[in-house]
């Protein structure tokens, strides 16, 4: 190889050897070792199988995916601030006949009255005095 | 002793390779081949014969067990010294972690074995510039290694670490600048 330009005066004294050597016959008992190691014939890998968990797991994972979301679309409902009235009493109160015409009609009427009386020149006094 | 840059392909051994009938001859004339190149490398690297040993016969067994994979591809010598440069760096690093050292005093456990190294020839300028060569980073170590040591072609070395030539050649001007330095500060 040619020397390269930057090769300096200590590079040059070692000359390429590092000085490092190795037990005797090291490279012959190396070569003898592996003999042993290595195995006469390439067994061919054993064929995967599959067991049952393996089979079923992107199923199972694909599963507890949308249980997961379900389960954060009901916690962030349960979170919404729910209304002062809740729904399922409302449905009863306005299914039951006498509720309305105790609590809503007769007030929707009275206020309609009111309102009438209002609009004729009646003042909240002559009303009373009637 | 110094290891021959041992990169030549044999066409002839990686055909019988592929071939399962000759497969395993083929890799003893692999085995023969290539041991002393390739103990070179990673004794250079590792710096104790023991080390090296162990990671000499667990590149050959990682060969081995994915020779089916070899498709002769890349040149035989090139994917062998691959293996081995990765079994150097993965043990560097797990004694790093072992030992508790940082990366910048990764020099230190190498100086301690060069330092009581038991197979040299006992040569003091050679020592010293082993020990000049194990302050370098990592893959500074191994440029120089096979450029010096191994004279190993810029476009071999290439093909092994996946660099360009011309930060291959930046690199190793950059460590005979640090040896060169190294020498200077101690004298």
């Amino acid at each position: 190889m040619k020397e390269d330009k930057e090769t300096n005066r200590i590079l040059t004294q070692v000359d390429h050897n590092d000085g490092m050597t190795v037990p005797d016959g090291y490279f012959a008992q190396f070569a003898a070792r592996m003999e042993e190691l290595i195995p006469e014939s390439i067994t061919p890998p054993a064929p995967a199988v599959r067991t049952t968990w393996q089979k079923i797991r992107p199923y199972v994972y694909m599963a507890a995916m949308f249980a997961g979301i379900w389960c954060m679309m009901k916690m962030f409902d349960l979170m919404r601030p729910s209304s002062p009235v809740p729904g399922a009493m409302l449905a009863e109160a306005i299914s039951d006949d006498s509720f309305m015409s105790d609590y809503y009609f007769n007030t929707l009427n009275e206020n309609e009255l009111l309102d009438n009386l209002f609009e004729e020149g009646y003042t909240p006094a002559d009303i009373i005095n009637e | 002793m110094a290891a021959e840059n041992n990169i030549k392909e044999d066409t002839g051994l990686t055909e019988r390779l592929r071939d399962p009938a000759t497969c395993r001859a083929a890799f003893s004339d692999v085995i023969a081949r290539y041991s002393q190149p390739l103990y070179w490398q990673i004794r250079r690297m590792v710096q104790r014969h023991e080390d090296a040993d162990d990671l000499l016969q667990n590149t050959f067994m990682k060969a081995w067990s994915s020779i089916d994979t070899f498709r002769g591809e890349a040149r035989l010598g090139t994917w062998l010294y691959k293996i081995a440069i990765n079994e150097s760096l993965t043990f560097l690093e797990k004694e790093r972690k072992r030992l508790n050292i940082s990366i910048d005093d990764e020099a230190r456990p190498l100086i301690e074995a060069i330092e009581a190294d038991p197979f040299t020839d006992g040569d003091e300028i050679k020592k010293r510039l082993r020990e000049a060569i194990a302050t370098l980073p990592e893959k500074q170590r191994l440029v120089f290694n096979m450029r010096y040591y191994d004279e190993m072609k810029y476009e071999d070395m290439s093909r092994i670490l996946g660099t360009s030539v011309g930060a291959l050649k930046a690199s190793y001007h950059l460590a005979v600048k640090k040896i060169e330095q190294y020498f200077d500060e101690a004298d």
